[in-house]
């Protein structure tokens, strides 16, 4: 098995549950309060890849949110691998402000793999996300997912889908 | 930069270090580590050796450049230890240097905490809001409805009271005209002519009133969805030489002709709602005649693509395109009613003829006469027996029972119970009469008469009920209804026999003697 070692940063406004994405790919674990992040939180998974002969260790950036990159978030971004964007579908400012950063990090970084999540898929009944703005994401970004962190749907299928388009980035560039 | 002297530099440098317990580690281009300061267990990375790829104990090294100045603020490390990290760079080498920042962190975040909290507070307050906005022009929107709504309803119902007030007007004439012909025909000195004539007079008068009655009956069954049609198979040719036989002489006291024809290929005998298609004929007829001064009423009726085509033109002074229009508005605007009593009728011919599946064609110009076409898809009743099936002939004599039978009537209406009674004493037949639908049942299962003559609005169950529990009973002899209800097919089953009041007493005895006989 070869290791590889990925920087991942999970971006996205304040309170769409990155921190709690991350909770849950690398816990296992979910919890209902709120708790702002401040600066940033690093993470580490591994993954296996077998048809790779691959061991995937993720570096997970959890990001404190925001609207707008600063030059102390820029510094949180730098070698980062790849950008998990998240969007709170029961906010639909929220979906600007993922599109907005993206636009900011590929400005500054060039364009890296990169995968959405809706995130909070189980509070349907609140949901204020259209499907024509989820196929605007879907042609902007090849790879959208609704997650719950509450319920862990659909988290484990984004990480591995990131983690799939940064080896394929890699092995590219190689 | 500032210079300082150095025992103050030495001073600060000591107070800082052991206040902010600073921890430094130095690696090389390849991220192995050179050498530490500090206190490594703090942050545990002791027990690293020299040499070792630090990437792996401090793990935000990943994608980090050696070589480059870099600060990160507040990174969180493990559960209990925040740092601000800076790289400074030393030619291919960099110095890693972790400041403490658990002490700062805490108040940093009860700040932030509030703000977002606040801001979330604040976005969901604004979801709110826009929802409230939304209610709130879906009521403005459903107000206005309601605002239509009621305007319509005071529209309709003062069409209500113009309409009552018009059909006041054409009841009052035939009524005016019965009770002055009652009052002559009882005065002393009338004589034998006289009372002839008022009765004439009071009959003709009577038969205006059902008809307008009808007509309003049809209207409203009509407006509320409601008519339904009873199809039955019946001889059509028969019904066309009917109405010739009753045009033809209204016709000629106008001194108009009158001509019917009727194509050999029309089939005989035809499944369709008589009682409507009679009514629209008689309509269409009605009208030519009453509006022709001069020439003649002409009937025509063909057959193709199973469709029965009946032709009424007439001579008369014709339909201007314009009232033409208005006529077909009317009906297509599914008014509810028009102006005068022949709109009405006409209305409703257009309303019945749509319901029959059939279409109506009008050619017609100002002073050319009128031509009116109406095509009536018509099962065909190809059966020859049924189509054979033997008129009854009306002579007096079939109508006199040849033996002793008693009939039980039950009507809640005296005069109708006393005109029975007085043709049926007449024919000889013995008479039991009641007026409650319950008592008819116990009547007709203790006296076990040879017919029942069943009103169907009554008190009690109602006549239709009767009719079936009687069956239910195992009463097998005939129960024929008489009855100025219109009644589905469902419910006619329950009868032997339907008569719609006013009937013809002379066919209603015929057929009382056909079923007892
Ligand atoms: N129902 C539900 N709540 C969630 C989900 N993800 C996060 N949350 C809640 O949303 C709030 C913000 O989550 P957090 O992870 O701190 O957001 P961050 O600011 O983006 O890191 C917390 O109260 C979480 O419990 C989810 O998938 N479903
Ligand atoms: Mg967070």
């Amino acid at each position: 098995m070869t290791l590889f070692t990925s920087k991942v940063c999970i971006v996205g406004d304040f309170a769409v549950g990155k921190t709690s994405i991350a909770e849950r790919f690398v816990n296992n674990h979910f919890s209902e309060s709120y708790l702002t992040t401040i600066g940033v939180k690093i993470d580490t998974k591994l993954i296996e890849v077998p048809d790779l002969g691959v061991s995937h260790k993720l570096v997970i950036w959890d990001i404190a949110g925001s609207d707008r990159f600063e030059h102390t978030e820029f510094a949180y971004l730098r070698g980062a691998s790849g950008y998990i964007y998240v969007i709170d579908g029961t906010r639909t400012s929220t979906l600007r402000s993922a599109m907005s950063l993206e636009e900011q990090v590929t400005d500054r970084f060039g364009s890296a793999p990169s995968v959405v999540l809706l995130n909070k898929s189980d509070l349907a009944g609140d949901w204020d996300v259209n499907e024509s703005s989820v196929k605007a994401l879907h042609a902007h970004f090849g790879a959208v997912f609704k997650t719950s962190a509450k319920t862990g749907d659909a988290v484990e299928r984004a990480f591995e889908k990131l983690a799939r388009r940064i080896l394929d980035n890699d092995m590219r560039a190689e | 930069m500032m210079q300082l002297p150095a025992c103050v530099v030495h001073n600060l440098q000591d107070e800082y270090f052991s206040s902010e317990r600073l921890f430094c580690f130095l690696i090389d281009e390849n991220y192995a580590l050179v050498q530490i300061w500090g206190d490594a267990q703090r942050w545990g990375l002791d027990d690293i050796p020299i040499g070792h790829d630090m990437r792996d104990a401090a793990v935000f090294l990943v994608g980090c450049v050696i070589g480059e100045p870099q600060a990160l603020r507040f990174v969180r490390l493990s559960r209990h230890s925040v740092a601000h990290v800076h790289l400074i760079p030393d030619g291919r080498q960099s110095y890693v240097v972790l400041i403490d920042a658990s002490d700062e962190h805490d108040p940093t975040q009860a700040k932030q905490q509030k703000t977002n909290e606040l801001r979330l507070m604040h976005a969901r307050q604004n979801r709110l809001i826009g929802r409230q906005r939304e209610l709130i022009s879906e009521l403005i929107e459903i107000r206005s409805e309601l605002d239509h709504h009621r305007q319509e309803a005071e529209r309709s119902s003062a069409n209500k009271s113009r309409f009552i007030a018009m059909m006041s007007h054409e009841f009052r004439t035939p009524l005016a005209s019965i009770i002055n012909y009652a009052q002559l025909a009882q005065e002393q000195d009338a004589s034998r002519n006289d009372i002839q004539k008022s009765v004439e007079t009071i009959e003709r008068s009577a038969r205006h009133l059902t008809s307008l009655v009808e007509a309003l009956l049809d209207d409203a069954s009509l407006s509320a969805g409601r008519l339904e049609l009873v199809e039955e198979q019946f001889d059509c040719h028969n019904l066309f030489e009917d109405l010739a036989r009753m045009m033809a002489p209204m016709a000629a006291e106008k001194g108009l002709s009158f001509a019917t024809f009727v194509d050999s290929d029309v089939p005989k005998v035809i499944f369709a709602d008589e009682v409507r298609f009679r009514q629209i004929l008689i309509n269409l007829l009605g009208n030519a005649v009453k509006f022709t001064q001069e020439g003649g009423v002409r009937l025509k009726v063909t057959y193709s693509s199973d469709r029965l085509v009946v032709t009424v033109s007439d001579t008369g002074p014709g339909i201007s395109s314009e009232d033409q229009e208005k006529v077909f508005k009317a009906f297509e605007r599914g008014s509810k009613r028009s102006e005068t009593g022949a709109g009405l009728g006409l209305t409703i011919t257009l309303r019945l003829v749509q319901l029959m599946g059939g279409e109506v064609s009008l050619d017609s110009q100002p002073d050319e006469g009128c031509t009116v076409s109406i095509y009536i898809p018509v099962n065909v009743q190809a059966d020859p027996v049924a189509a054979e099936a033997p008129v009854l002939p009306v002579p007096d004599q079939d109508a006199l029972a040849s033996r002793p039978l008693s009939i039980l009537i039950c009507d809640d209406d005296d005069d109708m119970i006393a005109l029975v009674e007085h043709y049926l004493h007449r024919s000889g037949y013995g008479l039991i009469a009641t007026s409650d639908s319950s008592d008819a049942i116990a009547k007709t299962i203790k006296y076990d008469p040879d017919l029942v003559l069943m009103d169907c609005n009554v008190p009690g169950i109602g006549g239709v009920g009767a009719a079936k529990l009687l069956r239910q009973q195992g009463y097998e002899k005939p129960i024929v209804a008489l009855t100025a209800s219109r009644l589905n097919e469902e419910e006619r089953r329950a009868f032997t026999r339907f008569f719609r009041k006013p009937a013809p007493m002379q066919e209603l005895l015929v057929e009382i003697k056909r079923l007892t006989h």
